[in-house]
């Protein structure tokens, strides 16, 4: 899966997760949505591997800076 | 509930962004049905931005839930209140305590714990605690009283919470591990974690008192298996305890606990006929045409519906009909079909006729004598469901949908008969009330209403609190709601207390005619206050209304006041949405009006020249000195 379709279904777990719009771009972190707590973090993570049935390793997740990591974690994980 | 197959997140989300006035129902139904954590709290979302909306509003006071444990109790103490909320209907205020900080928030009197002043508090004790320490190859008598001692001491925190809170207590049990090790020592020593947390949570259920209820994580987890129960990815990360699969079934059953403890349970099972209790319109197909019995598969399976509505009626639910139908044709297979299982002697009210539902459940409500929020109706036409929903909104309704083979399974997930505190009266209420039904024919046809009471040949019994008579008196006590003079809700522990208290005079009333014996029928807590008896509580089954027990109590309660030296009794009237049938019992027992109001109202009644009401009860009373 090339990036461009990783960022496209990434959006979509976004809109499942989020009741506000929030666009997915690489720069774009927790503290800039406010919906976005340690609550809806959960569900996100827990989203997306439903989403791309992938599993995150212990600690990965933590490490990840911005959705760009978020996505590199998530074709790493998918060897993609 | 209202369809068969279950409501999703984005049903709901569609309902929330429609303004769909079904929202509360919907958002209950997809709770009920919500496998996924990260679904469960976009439920929680919603529900949370439609209360600040406004979309939604939920009644009554709100309940407020402590979370303590041997772990990070956030988030399923957000996932657990939502489910409360919304199973409930009341808005659940979260208390949550530090990560395996709960020993020492139950120990100490000035914590958070206590601060919050909580109605239930939920306890996660942390399972490194509850594990064997020796060998596997201990004598399993001491594994045994290890597996005591373990056990004991979390009973222990339990009642202390209780003494200091009165909380009901939510005990999360211990779910098994799924791991292969030790192998064949699991099932051999009593000491692996698995064959050992076993045994404690035998041992918890056993051990544990009215105040604590069990959430049954070892079955939870069971359910969905071990495996995904457990993850021990997140303990490493955030020190939760179970997988997030296993947070949103733990999170459910906390929810369904609430709600069993602050709603009424249901008493009455409404069944329509047609394609509910077999396959096929009567009517239409007649009494060979119908499929009832080991003929066909499905058959079989309305047998088996058949059966286990038998086996509910067994508990102490009431089964009814309502079916849009000739009585003639209705009553047939009950009569003369040999494969029904259920006979007309079964159904304490059967209404066969052409009018809507949602009127015949009314009628129904009050020809037995029980508020409508005890009944559910089982239907096979969504229609019907919908028509009661909204015109008898009270009424709970599951539709059936087609395949029979599904019936009881769905009814039995229904969470809506499953049994709290037993008594052996709940198990005989069938029976009252199909005696009940004929004491009204009978008094339908006896115009002279002293003559009527003096042929049912009424004995009274009248006995202070004491231990056998508790869990009856805390039931009646919990549930009570159309004659409750006060609604005072009490636990079983205080009305331990109240047995005790040399400034109370508490007494319960048992009747028996010569239909059957009703068992304990009315409660009374009187305060004596100097000269003044101040009638705390009086409770009595509507079963046994208008039938002189209210004149006869009163006798009781002046007997009483009079040894105690007091010289007036005075009443206290305290109305609710569901105690309007008392609101003029005291001016009709002859008591004076003391203080009009709007949330209390009192009366008086002089005890000089006192002369005890005339009934055709034969009391036998309590004995003074």
């Amino acid at each position: 899966m090339d990036e461009a379709k990783t960022y496209e279904q990434l959006q979509g777990v976004f809109d499942d997760v989020f009741m506000e719009p929030v666009v997915v771009t690489p720069t774009l972190t927790a503290r800039d949505v406010e919906e976005w707590d340690s609550l809806t973090h959960v569900s996100l993570v827990l989203a997306i591997e439903r989403a791309f049935g992938i599993r995150f390793h212990v600690g990965e997740v933590e490490s990840a800076q911005n959705v760009g990591d978020l996505v590199g974690l998530i074709r790493k994980r998918s060897g993609g | 509930m209202s369809s068969t197959t279950p409501v999703s997140v984005n049903d709901v989300k569609a309902a929330y962004a429609a303004g769909d006035p079904c929202l509360a129902g919907l958002l209950g139904d997809a709770t009920r049905a919500v496998e996924h954590f990260e679904e469960a709290l976009q439920l929680h979302n919603v529900r949370r931005r439609a209360v600040k909306d406004g979309k939604i509003e939920y009644g009554g006071p709100g309940v407020r839930i402590a979370f303590i444990g041997g772990y990070t109790l956030s988030p399923l103490s957000d996932l657990a209140g939502h489910c409360a909320t919304v199973f409930a209907d009341r808005t659940a205020e979260v208390w949550t305590g530090d990560y395996d900080n709960y020993v020492a928030e139950i120990m100490d009197p000035q914590s958070g714990l206590y601060g919050f002043e909580p109605d239930v508090v939920v306890l996660l004790p942390n399972r490194a605690r509850c594990r064997y320490a020796g060998p596997l190859g201990a004598p399993p008598s001491d594994i045994e009283s290890a597996a005591g001692g373990v056990a004991g001491e979390v009973l222990q925190l339990c009642a202390a919470i209780h003494e200091r809170t009165s909380a009901q207590v939510i005990l999360v049990n211990l779910p098994l591990p799924g791991g292969f090790d030790p192998g064949p020592f699991r099932t051999t020593s009593l000491g692996s974690d698995y064959a050992f947390s076993k045994r404690v949570n035998t041992l918890l259920g056993l051990g544990a008192p009215p105040f604590v209820h069990v959430c049954d994580a070892e079955f939870l987890a069971n359910r969905i298996g071990t495996i995904a129960a457990a993850d021990i990815r997140t303990w490493f990360e955030s020190k939760q305890p179970f997988s997030a699969a296993m947070e949103v079934q733990v999170a459910k059953e906390i929810g369904h606990i609430v709600s069993s403890l602050t709603k009424p349970p249901k008493k009455v099972i409404v069944l329509d006929l047609d394609n509910t209790l077999w396959g096929g319109v009567i009517g239409d197909d007649g009494l060979d045409g119908i499929e009832i019995g080991t003929t066909s598969p499905r058959g079989e399976a309305f047998r088996y519906f058949q059966e286990y509505l038998l086996e509910l009626r067994g508990r102490g639910i009431l089964l009814a009909v309502c079916s849009k139908n000739d009585q003639a044709n209705a009553v047939l297979p009950f009569t003369d079909h040999p494969e029904m299982v259920l006979k007309l002697g079964d159904v304490v009210n059967f209404k066969a006729n052409w009018e809507t539902k949602a009127e015949n459940i009314r009628l129904m409500a009050t020809e037995l004598g029980l508020g409508l929020d005890s009944f559910v109706l089982l239907d096979d036409n969504p229609a019907e469901i919908e028509i009661v929903r909204q015109f008898v909104p009270e009424v709970t309704g599951i539709c059936l949908g087609e395949d029979p083979s599904l019936f009881v399974p769905m009814v039995a997930d229904s969470r809506l008969f499953e049994l709290r505190t037993v008594t052996s009266e709940d198990l005989e209420r069938s029976k009252l009330y199909a005696i009940e039904a004929k004491r009204q024919e009978l008094k339908s046809t006896t115009l002279d209403l002293p003559a009527y009471w003096g042929s049912l040949e009424m004995v009274a019994e009248v006995a202070n609190f004491n231990s056998t008579d508790r869990p009856r008196i805390t039931q009646l006590v919990n549930k009570s709601n159309q004659f409750n003079l006060t609604t005072r809700r009490r636990t079983e522990s205080e009305i331990a207390d109240v047995e005790s208290d040399p400034a109370t005079d508490a007494f319960a009333v048992r009747l028996r005619d010569r239909f059957g014996d009703h068992g304990l029928i009315a409660v009374v807590i009187g305060q004596i206050e100097g000269s003044d008896y101040v009638i705390d509580t009086w409770l009595m089954s509507c079963r046994v209304l208008s039938r002189q027990v209210e004149e006869a109590t009163l006798n009781e309660m002046a007997g009483a006041a009079l040894v105690a030296g007091c010289t007036r009794i005075v009443g206290v009237y305290r109305p609710t949405a569901k105690n309007g049938l008392v609101a003029g019992l005291f001016p009709r027992l002859g008591f004076g009006t003391l203080q009009a109001g709007e949330a209390e109202s009192t009366y008086e009644l002089d005890l000089g020249g006192f002369e005890p009401r005339e009934t055709k009860i034969l009391v036998k009373g309590r004995v003074y000195g």
